[in-house]
C-alpha cells in the first residue's frame, strides 16, 4: 500500500486517546432534568390536535390568499389539498440585520422541513445547520406561552389594556422615560413602526444590542468610508484570500454565499484547472483555518499586529498604501517567511485577491484591511459595499447611556423587544439590577427566560414560522416571512407587538406588513406581485442604490492613530480569553435545541459543552488534560468550565463559547455546559488578556464523538498538492495496491434500471455539518443525550470525520463526511441472521426495522461504522409537540432495530413516483438526498451511475474518485474525491513537513 | 535398573486405589445421594441460587430497557454476553470430549471423571445459551432465528454464522444431554434399587426406564453408547469450530483468520478441562472420594491442559506472523494494538494465564500438587475468558476507520448477568450432585481390576 502522496505527512492521534485514557462517565450530569408531563407543558396533546387541524387551513393562503384567523377544523377540506402531500412555501428566517431565504415543507399544515430558497441572495438553496434547527424550536415545548405579570399568569388582553392606558401617558410626554432595547434588525415594516416610533415618542430612546454582532465591521467600515455599508466578498473572484481570525466560511454572516463562491474556485475537473489559496491566520481552529492551504496560529490579540506587519511587508514589496508609514512599525517577529510569501501572493493577485479580517477583531483592523484591499485594487473587483438599508444596526457603546440614564431615573420603563440581555448584555452593565431600578419593564420573548424573569411583564414572542413580518437581503433585496402555521403558544408576533407600543392599536401582523408592502411594491397591480412574492419569497430592490464608498486612508490613519494596535508581542506570554459563538448554540439562542446541542463541533468534536479550548502547550504548562476544570477570571468575576485540548489552537489563548450554562431556557438548555458571559465586558467583548487561570480540583467528563484524531496513516483521506496532482492526477486511484478483488459468490450485475450512486467531493466539502442536521430533520434521528453521545451511540446517519494531519502544534485538518456507503457487496447483510437488511434492484442497501432482531452483527462486520443502533427507546420521552417535527415519509424507529443511512430512500420513491404518473423517465436532478440538498458547497452528488448524462454518472469516473475501503472488495456505491490543496510553492518548506508528534 | 523397576514405572498405578469391590464402589457413590443433605449444601445452594436469582432479575430488566444497559456502543456492538456465550460453550466442551472422545480412544481412566464432567457441559451449555439469547435487541422476536413455517414465508439468512451457531449449539446440547442421559440409565437402576422411600423408588424407577441389568440390555446399551459416542465425536469439534465462524466470516481484522476453527476448539478443550479440574478437586475433597478420582486423573488432566494451553499459544503467536506477513496494515496494526493498545492489559492477562501458567505442568511436583493444580485451573478458565474478551472487544473497538474508534466498558448489568450466570451454573450443578450419582458408578466397575477376568493371569 502506498502512502499519501507526500509521504512526509503524517496523520496523528488526539490527546484523549493518545493516553488512551477512556472517558468516564462519573460525573455525568442528567441533561434532561425530569421531562415534564403532559400536564406541564405548553401545549397538551389534545390542543395541539385540535392546532393543527386548524393549521390545516393555512395551505389555503396558497389558494385564496387570505389569512385565516379562526380556528375551526375542517368541515370541507379545500378541493386542492391532499393529505400526506407536501407544500412547500416560500418565507425568511431573520438572523439579526441578516436573513436566509427558506423553502418550508408543510405536510397537512404543519410545516417539517427547512430547506434554503434556491432565490434567495443568502441560501442560494442551500441551509445551515441554524436554518434547518429552527424547525425544532418552532415545536419547541418549553417556549413560552402565556404572559406573565411579576411572575403571575395573565391575559393578553389586561396587558394591552395596561400598555393602551400608558400609551397616552406616554404620548403626552413625548415619551419620556421610555426606551427602547432591541435586537437588530433589518425588515421593512420593523424599520417603518421604529420610524413611527420616533415620532410618537420623541423623547424616548432606542438601543440595540446583540451578542454576536458584526458591529467591529460596521464601526471599522464607518471609520474607512464614513458611512454604513456591508461588506459583500465575491470570493468565485478571488485567486487569493487571506483571512485575518474570520470565519467566513462557517459562523461569519453570509456564511453560505462565502462558501458557495469559495468552492467555486476548489473545483478541480482536470489538472488544468485552477485553485484558489487560502491564508488562514486565527487563533481558534474554526472551519475556515482547516479548509485554508496554509494556517498560521496567533493569538487574537496579535492579529491587529500582524496585520500591520502584513501592511508594511506590502508597502515594502510596493505597494502604495497612502499611510504614514510610522503606523507600521512593529516590534513582532512573525514570521518572515510567511509575510512575504502572503504579501507577495497578494501583489501578484491584484483585484483578485481578498484580504477579510473577523468580526472579533477590533474597528481599526478592519478599517486597516479595507484599506489594504483598496489599495490592491481589490475594493470593486471581490469586496464590494452594499448601503445598509431600513436596519437598526446594533450599538454596545451606546448601552452605558443606557446604564447611566436607568440609574439617574433618567429612563424608568424599558421595553425589551427579543433578546435577552439579562443573560448575554456585557457583565459590567448589571442588567439584572438595573431593571430591578425600572417603574415599568416589558419583555417579548420566545421563552419565559432569565430576562423575562426580571421584567415586570413578559409577552410571549411568536415563532417566525409563526408570524407576518419582512426583512431585507444584504443585497437589498425584500422578502417576506411569511407564517406557515398558527401560532402554537399564543405568541405575538414582533411586528404586532411593536405596532401595539407604537400605536396603541392590537392589529393583525398581516395588515401591518401589506401596509408596508404597498410602499414597497411599485408594480400597479398590487395583488398580483403580492402573490408573487409571497410565491417566490423575495422581491428584487428595483432602487438599489448603487453609491460607491471611498475609503478614506487619513480617516483611517486617525483610527490607528486614536485606537493603537498592540505593536509587540511581548505581551503574547500571559493568557487571552476570546469569546466566540458557539458552532452548535450560537449566542445562546438555540440552547434549548436538542439536535444543535448534540450536534458535534466542527473541529473539537465536543457536543453539549462548551469548554476552555487550548492549545496542547497551554494545557501542559497550565497541567491539565481534557475535563479538568479550570477557573478563569476576569473583572472580578470567576467562571469554571472543562478544558478541551485542540491541537492547533493559539497557545496561551483560551476560547470560550458563549450560549451555554442557561439558566431558564428550557429542559434541554438548562445548567448544560457554562455560563461565560459573566467574563464578558464591555470593554472587552471580543477577547481579554486580563485574565487569570488557575485549576480547579474537579473532573468532569465531555461527550466527544470522535476521540481518535489520526488516521494511523492509512489512505481515507486521499489528499495531495496541487503540483503533485498535475504531475500525477490519478494519485488517489493509485493510492493503495490489493490483490484482484474476486466475489466469492455469483455476482449480481447491477445494470438495469436506476443504480443510485454519490460521489462527494473532498476537496469541497468545508465540514460545516450543514448535511448532519439536514439528515436529522429529514430522517426523524432522534437526540439520544449527553450520556448516551460520550458512551458512543449517537444516532447520526452521516457523521463529518476530522482528522488532524502534520505536527501537534500546528495541524492541518481534513473532513470526510461518512455515512452508509450502500456497498454493492455488502459485509453487514451476508452476516444478518434474519435478513433484515438486504439490497434492492437499484443497488441500495435496505433495511427492514420490522424484521430486524438486533443481533448488531451488522454494525460489527460494517467497516465503516455507519450503522446506529436503539440502545434505548429515544422516542418514548418525546414531548407531544416535537413528534410533529417528525417527517412522516420516514418511520420512526422503536428500541432494539438497527437503523442507517437509506440515501433519502422516501425521496428517491417519491420521485419516482411523480415520474410514473408521468409517464416518464427521471431526470438527473429530480431526486436530491437531504445531505445534499443542504450542502452549501455542493460536495455531495448523488444520481442514477447508469444514466452516462448523469452528473453523479460523470463523477463517478472522475480521476479523483476512489472508493474508501475499496480493497475490501465491499464495492461501495459512494466515492469520494481526492482533496487537492494548493500550497504556496515559497513555504512548501515551513508548512506540511513536520515529522512527529 | 532392572526389570521390575522399569516395569513399575510404565506401569500404570490402579486407576481406583483402596482396593474397592463392587459394592464399596455402590455404596461410596450412591451413599453421597443417599445420606442426609449436608448442612454446607444447603448454604452453597442458598447463595448460588441467589445470584442466578440476580441474574434472571438482571435479564427482567434488560427486557424492560433495552440492551443499552450494558455497555454497548457503535463500533463495540458485541460485548459482555458473547464473551460469556463463547466462554460457557467453551466450558461446555470437556465432557463430551471426556465422553465420547476418550471412550472411543479406549482411555479408561476417563470413568471417574466423566459423569461430572458431562454434568458440567450440560449446565455449562445451558448457561451459554442464554446469553444471545438476550443479548439481541428485541428478545420478543429471537425465535425469527430459527427456521420455522411462518406467515411471512421468510426463512433466516443461512449465510449468516448466528444461524449455524443455532444449529450447532442446540445439537451439541441435545446429543449431550442425550449421552449423559444414557449413561445415567444403569445408575438410576441402582439407586431406584436402593430406594428407601417410594417417592425416589417412583422417581428413580421412572428415570431408569426399566433398567433390570440384563446381558441384552447391556448389549444393547454398549452398542448405543459406543453410537452415540461416534455421534457426538465430531460434534465436540464442530461446535466450537462454528462459533469461531461468527468470527473468521466477518472482514474484522483480528477476526478475519482461518485459524479460529481450531484454534478454538483447542481453547475450548483447555478451558474445560480446567473447569472440570476445578470441580474435581473441590468435589474428591468434600464427597471423599479421592480413592476414585485420584491423582492419577489429576496429572492427566494436567498433561491435557499442558497440550491444548501450547496448541493455545502456539495459535496466539501464528496469529501475529500473519498479521505481519500478510502484510495488511489493518491486521497489523490490530494485532500490535492487541498487545500495546488501551486493552493490552486484558491480553497479557490473557497471555500470562493460558501461555504462561500451564507450563507449570512440565513438572510431575506441580501437576501432583494440589493447590497449584487448584489456582492454575482457575486462573486457566480466567485467561480464557479474557481470550475472548480479547477477540471481541479489542477488534471491533479499533476497526478501520480511527473515526469510530471507542472505548467500550461494562455496566453493572454486565457483570451482574455474568456472575448470576455462575450462580445459575452452580445451582444446577449443586442439585446435580445432591440427586444423581456424580460417578458413573457402572463404568468405573467395569475399570476394577475385579472387572477383568483375565486379572490374574500374568500376559498383560
Amino acid at each position: 500500500m502506498k502512502g499519501n502522496i507526500k509521504k512526509d505527512k503524517q496523520y496523528w492521534r488526539s490527546f484523549a486517546q493518545l493516553h488512551n485514557s477512556p472517558e468516564y462517565f462519573k460525573f455525568e450530569r442528567s441533561e434532561f432534568p425530569q421531562p415534564a408531563g403532559d400536564q406541564d407543558e405548553p401545549v397538551s396533546r389534545r390542543r395541539f390536535l385540535g392546532l393543527m387541524a386548524a393549521s390545516m387551513a393555512f395551505p389555503g393562503l396558497a389558494a385564496c390568499r387570505k389569512p385565516v384567523e379562526k380556528i375551526v377544523p375542517y368541515v370541507k377540506p379545500p378541493e386542492d389539498m391532499v393529505p400526506g402531500k407536501p407544500v412547500y412555501y416560500a418565507t425568511t428566517m431573520p438572523f439579526g440585520v441578516f436573513s436566509y431565504g427558506l423553502l418550508v415543507k408543510t405536510l397537512d399544515g404543519r410545516p417539517v422541513k427547512i430547506e434554503g430558497n434556491d432565490k434567495h441572495p443568502s441560501s442560494l438553496g442551500a441551509a445551515n445547520c441554524f436554518m434547518q434547527a429552527e424547525i425544532l424550536n418552532l415545536y419547541d415545548p418549553d417556549r413560552s406561552a402565556k404572559v406573565y405579570q411579576k411572575g403571575a399568569e395573565k391575559q393578553r388582553a389586561e396587558f394591552i389594556n395596561e400598555w393602551q392606558s400608558l400609551y397616552g401617558r406616554f404620548r403626552q410626554s413625548g415619551g419620556e422615560g421610555l426606551a427602547v432595547l432591541s435586537e437588530p434588525f433589518s425588515s421593512p415594516t420593523l424599520f417603518r413602526l421604529t420610524t413611527e416610533f420616533d415620532k410618537v415618542f420623541p423623547r424616548a430612546e432606542w438601543y440595540v444590542y446583540e451578542p454576536v454582532s458584526d458591529e467591529n465591521i460596521y464601526r471599522g467600515i464607518r471609520t474607512a468610508t464614513n458611512g454604513d455599508y456591508y461588506p459583500v466578498y465575491f470570493f468565485d473572484r478571488a485567486d487569493v484570500v487571506l483571512s485575518l481570525d474570520s470565519d467566513f466560511l462557517h459562523m461569519e454572516a453570509e456564511n453560505i454565499v462565502n462558501a458557495k463562491k469559495f468552492v467555486a474556485k476548489r473545483t478541480l475537473d482536470s489538472p488544468k484547472d485552477r485553485l484558489n489559496r487560502l491564508y488562514s491566520v486565527e487563533s481558534v481552529y474554526s472551519v475556515t483555518g482547516a479548509n485554508a492551504d496554509h494556517r498560521l496560529r496567533l493569538q487574537s490579540r496579535v492579529i491587529g499586529c500582524f496585520a500591520l506587519a502584513l501592511a508594511r511587508e506590502l508597502t515594502r514589496q510596493g505597494l502604495q498604501l497612502n499611510i504614514n508609514p510610522e503606523f507600521f512599525k512593529v516590534d513582532a517577529d512573525f514570521d518572515q517567511t510567511w509575510l512575504k510569501a502572503v504579501a507577495g501572493d497578494l501583489l501578484k493577485n491584484r483585484g483578485r485577491g481578498i484580504v477579510i479580517a473577523g468580526r472579533r477583531q477590533p474597528p481599526a483592523v478592519h478599517a486597516l484591511v479595507y484599506l489594504i484591499n483598496d489599495a490592491l485594487g481589490n475594493t470593486g473587483q471581490t469586496i464590494e459595499f452594499k448601503p445598509v438599508q431600513q436596519v437598526r444596526l446594533p450599538d454596545r457603546e451606546k448601552l452605558i447611556k443606557l446604564k447611566k440614564d436607568i440609574e439617574s431615573g433618567k429612563i424608568n420603563s424599558l421595553i425589551i423587544l427579543g433578546g435577552n440581555p439579562v443573560y448575554d448584555a456585557p457583565a459590567d452593565l448589571d442588567f439584572h439590577s438595573l431593571l430591578a431600578n425600572l417603574d415599568l419593564s416589558i419583555h417579548t420573548a420566545p421563552y419565559f427566560d432569565e430576562t423575562s424573569q426580571n421584567c415586570i411583564w413578559h409577552i410571549p414572542q411568536a415563532h417566525f414560522l409563526e408570524f407576518w413580518g419582512d426583512a431585507r437581503a444584504i443585497d437589498g433585496a425584500f422578502s417576506v416571512i411569511q407564517p406557515l402555521i398558527e401560532p402554537l403558544y399564543n405568541g405575538y408576533s414582533p411586528v404586532e407587538f411593536l405596532n401595539l407600543i407604537v400605536t396603541g392599536r392590537d392589529l393583525k401582523g398581516y395588515e401591518i406588513v401589506r401596509d408596508t408592502w404597498k410602499g414597497i411594491i411599485t408594480d400597479t397591480d398590487f395583488e398580483a406581485a403580492w402573490e408573487r412574492v409571497l410565491h417566490d419569497g423575495f422581491y428584487a430592490d428595483k432602487k438599489a442604490k448603487q453609491n460607491k464608498p471611498v475609503i478614506q486612508s487619513k480617516a483611517v490613519e486617525a483610527s490607528l492613530e486614536a485606537n493603537p494596535l498592540k505593536r509587540n508581542k511581548t505581551s503574547t506570554k500571559n493568557p487571552e480569553i476570546i469569546f466566540r459563538a458557539s458552532p452548535s448554540v450560537y449566542d445562546g439562542r438555540y440552547a434549548n435545541n436538542g439536535w444543535l446541542q448534540e450536534l458535534p463541533q466542527p473541529v473539537s468534536k465536543l457536543t453539549w459543552d462548551n469548554a476552555a479550548e487550548m492549545s496542547p502547550q497551554t494545557a501542559e504548562r497550565l497541567n491539565v488534560k481534557n475535563g479538568d476544570m479550570v477557573w478563569l477570571e476576569h473583572n472580578g468575576t470567576s467562571v469554571r468550565l472543562p478544558v478541551w485540548i485542540v491541537p492547533g489552537h493559539a497557545d496561551n489563548s483560551v476560547s470560550l463559547c458563549l450560549g451555554y450554562g442557561r439558566k431558564s431556557a428550557g429542559r434541554i438548555a438548562d445548567n448544560t455546559g457554562a455560563d461565560v458571559y459573566p467574563l464578558r465586558t464591555l470593554k472587552s467583548p471580543d477577547f481579554t488578556a486580563e485574565v487569570a487561570i488557575s485549576k480547579a480540583r474537579e473532573r468532569i467528563s465531555l461527550a466527544c464523538t470522535q476521540d481518535h484524531g489520526s488516521m494511523e496513516g492509512r489512505p481515507l483521506v486521499r489528499e495531495a498538492d496541487l503540483t503533485d496532482y498535475i504531475h500525477e492526477p490519478g494519485f488517489a486511484r493509485e493510492m493503495v495496491e490489493h490483490p484482484p478483488l474476486r466475489n466469492l459468490w455469483k455476482e449480481h450485475k447491477y445494470d438495469k434500471g436506476y443504480q443510485w450512486g454519490m460521489v462527494i467531493d473532498l476537496n469541497k466539502c468545508i465540514g460545516c455539518n450543514a448535511c448532519v442536521i439536514a439528515c436529522q430533520s429529514e430522517n426523524n434521528i432522534p437526540v439520544v443525550g449527553k450520556k448516551q453521545v460520550a458512551n458512543g451511540r449517537e444516532m447520526h446517519w452521516i457523521r463529518i470525520d476530522r482528522y488532524f494531519s502534520g505536527d501537534t502544534e500546528n495541524p492541518g485538518v481534513v473532513y470526510q463526511p461518512v455515512m452508509c456507503q450502500h456497498c454493492e457487496n455488502a459485509p453487514c447483510e451476508q452476516v444478518c441472521p434474519v435478513a433484515a437488511t438486504v439490497h434492492n434492484e437499484e443497488g441500495l442497501n435496505l433495511m427492514t426495522y420490522n424484521r430486524c432482531v438486533g443481533t448488531r452483527y451488522c454494525s460489527n462486520n460494517c467497516p465503516y461504522k455507519v450503522r446506529r443502533f436503539n440502545f434505548f427507546n429515544y422516542h418514548k420521552k418525546m414531548p407531544e409537540t416535537v413528534k410533529m417535527a417528525q417527517n412522516p415519509d420516514v418511520t420512526v424507529r422503536s428500541r432494539g432495530v438497527m437503523e442507517k443511512c437509506t440515501f433519502c430512500l422516501q425521496r428517491i420513491n417519491t420521485a419516482k413516483r411523480k415520474a410514473k404518473m408521468e409517464n416518464r423517465p427521471l431526470t438527473d436532478a429530480e431526486v436530491k438526498t437531504a445531505c445534499q440538498q443542504s450542502c452549501p458547497a455542493d460536495a455531495i452528488t448523488f444520481g442514477n451511475i447508469l444514466d452516462p448524462d448523469s452528473r453523479a454518472a460523470k463523477l463517478y469516473q472522475h480521476h479523483r474518485a476512489y472508493a474508501l475501503l475499496g480493497e475490501l472488495n465491499v464495492r461501495p456505491r459512494l466515492l469520494y474525491l481526492a482533496k487537492v490543496r494548493n500550497p504556496n510553492p515559497e513555504l512548501q518548506e515551513t508548512n506540511h513537513n513536520v515529522h512527529d508528534i | 535398573m532392572s526389570h521390575t523397576e522399569y516395569n513399575k514405572n510404565i506401569i500404570e498405578p490402579p486407576l481406583i486405589q483402596n482396593n474397592p469391590t463392587f459394592g464399596s464402589i455402590t455404596g461410596d457413590v450412591s451413599g453421597l445421594v443417599e445420606a442426609r443433605t449436608p448442612m454446607p449444601w444447603y448454604l452453597l445452594l442458598a447463595l448460588s441460587g441467589s445470584l442466578a436469582l440476580l441474574m434472571f432479575g438482571m435479564i427482567g430488566y434488560l427486557v424492560y430497557e433495552g440492551v443499552g444497559i450494558w455497555g454497548l456502543n457503535v463500533p463495540v456492538g458485541w460485548g459482555w454476553a458473547i464473551i460469556n456465550f463463547v466462554f460457557w460453550v467453551g466450558i461446555g466442551h470437556a465432557g463430551t470430549l471426556i465422553s465420547a472422545i476418550l471412550f472411543l480412544l479406549r482411555q479408561k481412566w476417563r470413568t471417574s471423571i466423566n459423569r461430572f464432567a458431562e454434568g458440567m457441559t450440560l449446565f455449562a451449555v445451558i448457561c451459554a445459551l442464554i446469553f444471545p439469547g438476550i443479548h439481541v435487541g428485541r428478545i420478543w422476536v429471537v425465535y425469527w432465528l430459527l427456521p420455522y413455517p411462518n406467515q411471512m414465508s421468510m426463512w433466516p439468512n443461512f449465510r449468516s454464522p448466528l444461524v449455524w451457531d443455532i444449529f450447532a449449539v442446540a445439537t451439541y446440547f441435545l446429543v449431550s444431554a442425550m449421552f449423559w442421559y444414557m449413561g445415567l440409565i444403569p445408575d438410576m437402576a441402582t439407586l431406584r434399587d436402593r430406594a428407601k422411600t417410594r417417592a425416589k423408588k417412583i422417581i428413580y424407577g421412572f428415570l431408569a426406564i426399566g433398567w433390570r441389568g440384563g446381558n441384552r440390555q447391556w448389549k444393547h446399551y454398549e452398542m448405543a453408547y459406543l453410537l452415540l459416542a461416534g455421534l457426538s465425536t465430531p460434534l465436540v469439534l464442530s461446535v466450537h469450530s462454528v462459533v469461531s465462524t461468527d468470527f473468521a466470516t466477518s472482514v474484522l481484522p483480528g477476526w478475519h483468520t482461518t485459524i479460529f476453527p481450531p484454534y478454538f476448539v483447542a481453547g475450548a478443550v483447555f478451558s474445560g478441562f480446567a473447569m472440570v479440574t476445578t470441580l474435581a478437586i473441590i468435589v474428591r475433597k468434600i464427597f471423599k472420594i479421592e480413592h476414585i478420582i485420584t491423582m492419577n486423573h489429576l496429572d492427566k488432566m494436567a498433561k491435557i491442559m499442558l497440550a491444548t494451553g501450547m496448541m493455545v499459544g502456539y495459535a496466539y503467536s501464528v496469529e501475529f506472523f500473519m498479521a505481519w506477513y500478510s502484510g495488511n496494515e489493518y491486521e497489523i496494526f490490530t494485532f500490535v494494538n492487541r498487545a500495546l493498545g488501551p486493552y493490552a492489559w486484558g491480553y497479557w492477562i490473557m497471555i500470562s494465564c493460558n501461555v504462561f501458567v500451564p507450563q507449570l505442568f512440565w513438572f510431575k511436583k506441580f501437576r501432583k500438587s494440589i493447590p497449584v493444580l487448584f489456582v492454575a485451573s482457575i486462573l486457566i478458565n480466567i485467561g480464557m475468558w479474557f481470550e475472548r474478551f480479547v477477540i471481541v472487544v479489542s477488534s471491533l473497538s479499533r476497526d478501520f476507520l480511527p473515526s469510530s474508534w471507542d472505548y467500550y466498558k461494562p455496566t453493572i448489568f454486565d457483570i451482574g448477568t455474568f456472575i448470576g450466570s455462575f450462580g445459575l451454573f452452580l445451582t444446577l450443578f449443586l442439585l446435580f450432585v445432591r440427586f444423581l450419582p456424580i460417578i458413573a458408578m457402572s463404568e468405573v466397575k467395569g475399570v476394577l481390576p475385579q472387572a477383568d477376568p483375565h486379572r490374574h493371569s500374568q500376559h498383560k
